[in-house]
């Protein structure tokens, strides 16, 4: 049964509004990033300053969907990909002032991968009708009201956010190392081993949050369930994703794996991830289908 | 004995760990492209499965006893430093000009001391003036605890595997079930349904059970989902909700009448072999759609209807739908039929199970996360610093365990407060 909740029109507009604002200024900032990866330097404080409002309106968006929604925005595919996307783009705000300004670049390459996500979210479902991203206000379904709720999914959106930084800095470590050092973008870019610092710090995020995730929802299904794990599709990809980062961290740090076998590695695990968020949805069926 | 020992080298071995690790990937990622039903029987459920699940236990097992040597070591005996020139080989490293400080020589290891505590670090001493700090120490153990953590759940599943069981089963107010398993009786004693505020949303179904063994009542509660009932290494959850719908059937030809309790999915049979009503379905708010299927407007009962098929001859013949309280009139080759749907009440599905690895794999997972944070929040960190006399600086030298820029980070603290020092 479709359990739809009443919006009222000003509010559906104010949710609508933040989100394709938002988006729009993703957009312009990857449009400002391409400029400055093209030499363009000025450009990069105008991107920089586009990314941070798009962000915070964005942070606007996920608010009003929760008031319009009258619970957590972490449930279907439109808004856990909001949620990961602004965990994505909140993580790289935090990793950056950390490291204290030091991996500024990165924004340049991750708002390319902000546009790519949001393109699924929406041109994807127009370009192919059978893949049907729901925007309805729905209540949520008897089994998925549990405090279990907030922590699974927070700590998978973050988990996420880890990856694909990971994997913007193999897309940049790949760059940095075939591209001529004085040529653009390659100039603007830190040497390969800095990048792979970045790659390591961000994946070692993902790691972490991924293995809360992975321990949340198998405590929360034994609850609901009575079985802490069931081999549903979406388990077994989640596990597959932490497996491939875990091969990665094993390799790097006990046989000092670097360079271009590392970056494939992460590579590799962000295509799990991919097909864990996307591919289990649409080709796959199993428990984890909640709109 | 030296195949044996080579065995035991190999399965602790890092190639192997990541091998299984590959594999049992590959496993899963064609599994999970399968079937699934099939999968869970021909793949997870398989022994060759469990041998790879345990080989990966070994490896783990094996993999931790022979790191935690080398790990200790690596902690608690931190290499020796005999010189200035010692530190000048290390790969991080920098020198400090002391400047305007007067008695460089002597107020170097106190100047070096500070530096080191301001930037976090934990100084154990002076030896032959060279300072020694470090920090974040357990970190070390991150990876043990980690594995450790792993094994721990890894031994929970199979204690569970061992000495659990699943069973299904249900009913309505006032029935009962034993689980062959465990040993014990449930009695659902009252079912209650709690609509939402909006009906259309699937409402909340308690019920109120009782556990006896042996005539004792050895656990009572109330089931609902995400609140299962637990005692003993056993619990039980809610698994659904269904209706139970109460028929009288009438055989006009004989004046036979019974009263008969009917879920979803039964078949009524109707005299002879063949002729039946096939119930499809009970809505509490029947309506049917424009192009006549059947559904209901919400969970409120405002119009309860039982639906089904009628076959005669095992053949289809058309629909019928019981109404609360209307008698349909069911005419077969032989006979006529009168069905009233005098009743209905709410049953509920249990899944009874027990698992007494929970408790491990509670445990494994808090060693577990432990571990990962062990492992990427702290990161091990030595500091050495010696003054040196023919070019009367401070040589700071460092080491770090996996995290080169905490390294980094915490040198150009160290660095800042020996130059803040020298300003003083």
């Amino acid at each position: 049964m479709s359990v739809i909740i009443e919006v009222t029109p000003t509010a559906l507009l104010v949710e609508n509004t933040l989100f394709t604002l938002s988006a729009a200024l993703y957009v312009l900032a990857a449009v400002f990033h391409v400029l400055l990866l093209s030499g363009k330097k000025k450009a990069g404080l105008i991107a920089d300053l586009i990314f941070k409002t798009g962000f915070l309106l964005h942070t606007a968006f996920i608010v009003t969907r929760g008031i319009n929604v009258r619970r957590v925005p972490f449930v279907g595919h439109y808004e856990f990909g909001n949620l990961f996307i602004w965990a994505t783009v909140l993580l790289y705000f935090l990793l950056k002032w950390r490291r204290r300004g030091k991996f500024n670049i990165v924004g340049a390459f991750l708002t390319l991968i902000v546009v790519l996500y949001l393109s699924y979210l929406i041109v994807v479902p127009v370009l192919f009708p059978s893949i049907n991203i729901d925007r309805m206000h729905r209540a949520l379904k008897p089994v998925l009201r549990s405090s279990w709720l907030k922590i699974h999914v927070s700590a998978s959106a973050f988990g996420y956010a880890g990856f694909t930084l990971a994997f913007t800095a193999a897309v940049m470590w790949l760059l940095r190392s075939r591209l001529p050092e004085k040529k653009y973008p390659a100039r603007i870019m830190p040497d390969c081993s800095t990048v792979e610092e970045f790659m390591y710090s961000a994946a070692v995020i993902g790691f972490l949050f991924q293995s809360i995730m992975i321990i949340t929802g198998a405590v929360w299904a034994d609850i609901s369930w009575g079985r802490y794990w069931g081999w549903d599709p979406k388990e077994v990809w989640a596990l597959i994703t932490w497996f491939v980062y875990a091969v990665y961290l094993h390799a790097r740090l006990t046989r000092g794996w670097t360079g271009g076998r590392a970056v494939a590695l992460v590579l590799i695990g962000w295509l799990a991830m991919l097909f864990t968020w996307t591919g289990v949805a649409w080709w796959l069926t199993g428990i984890h289908s909640f709109g | 004995m030296p195949v044996l020992k080579r065995i035991v080298r190999y399965l602790g071995s890092m190639r192997a760990g990541l091998a299984l690790l590959v594999l049992v990937t590959v496993v899963s990622a064609f599994a999970a492209l399968q079937e699934q039903a099939e999968v869970r029987q021909n793949i997870y459920g398989s022994w060759w499965f469990a041998g790879i699940i345990a080989f990966s236990a070994l490896n783990l097992l094996f993999c931790s006893v022979r790191r935690l040597g080398p790990l200790c070591r690596l902690a608690y005996r931190p290499p020796v430093v005999r010189s200035a020139a010692d530190l000048r080989k290390m790969p991080l490293h920098t020198s400090v000009k002391l400047g305007d400080v007067p008695d460089r020589a002597a107020a170097a290891p106190a100047l070096a001391a500070a530096a080191f505590r301001a930037a976090g670090l934990q100084v154990s001493g002076e030896e032959r003036g060279i300072v020694f700090g470090e920090r974040d120490r357990a970190g070390y153990f991150g990876s043990v605890f980690t594995h450790f953590g792993l094994l721990i759940i890894l031994l929970g599943v199979m204690i569970g595997a061992l000495s659990g069981f699943e069973h299904i089963n249900g009913g309505i107010a006032g029935s009962s079930f034993f689980v062959e398993e465990g040993g014990f009786t449930v009695a659902v004693q009252e079912v209650r349904m709690v609509q939402e505020d909006d009906p259309a949303i699937r409402p909340r179904v308690y019920s109120d059970v009782t556990v006896t063994q042996k005539g004792r009542e050895i656990a009572s509660g109330t089931v609902a989902i995400n609140e299962p009932l637990r005692f003993g290494g056993n619990a039980i959850y809610h698994t659904t909700f269904r209706y139970v719908s109460a028929l009288t059937i009438k055989d006009t030809a004989s004046g036979r009448q019974k009263t008969e309790k009917y879920w979803d999915e039964d078949k009524l049979r109707l005299g002879e072999e063949g002729n039946f009503l096939y119930l499809v379905r009970f809505y509490p708010n029947f309506s049917l759609n424009t192009e006549g299927i059947p559904y209901s407007k919400n969970y409120l009962p405002e119009n309860p209807v039982l639906a089904g098929i009628l076959f005669l001859d095992n053949r289809p013949v058309h629909n019928v739908y019981l109404h609360l309280n209307r008698t349909e009139t069911i005419e077969t080759k032989d006979n006529v039929f009168e069905l009233t749907m005098i009743g209905f009440e709410n049953a509920v599905v249990y899944t009874v199970s027990r698992n007494l690895g929970r408790p491990l794999l509670a445990t494994g997972a808090v060693v577990l996360v432990g571990g990962l944070v062990l492992c990427f929040a702290f990161s091990p960190r030595r500091f050495w610093a010696a003054y040196e006399e023919n070019t009367g600086e401070m040589i700071i030298g460092g080491q770090s365990y996996r995290n080169r820029y905490s390294l980094e980070q915490t040198l150009d603290k160290i660095t800042a407060a020996i130059g803040g020092r020298e300003e003083e």
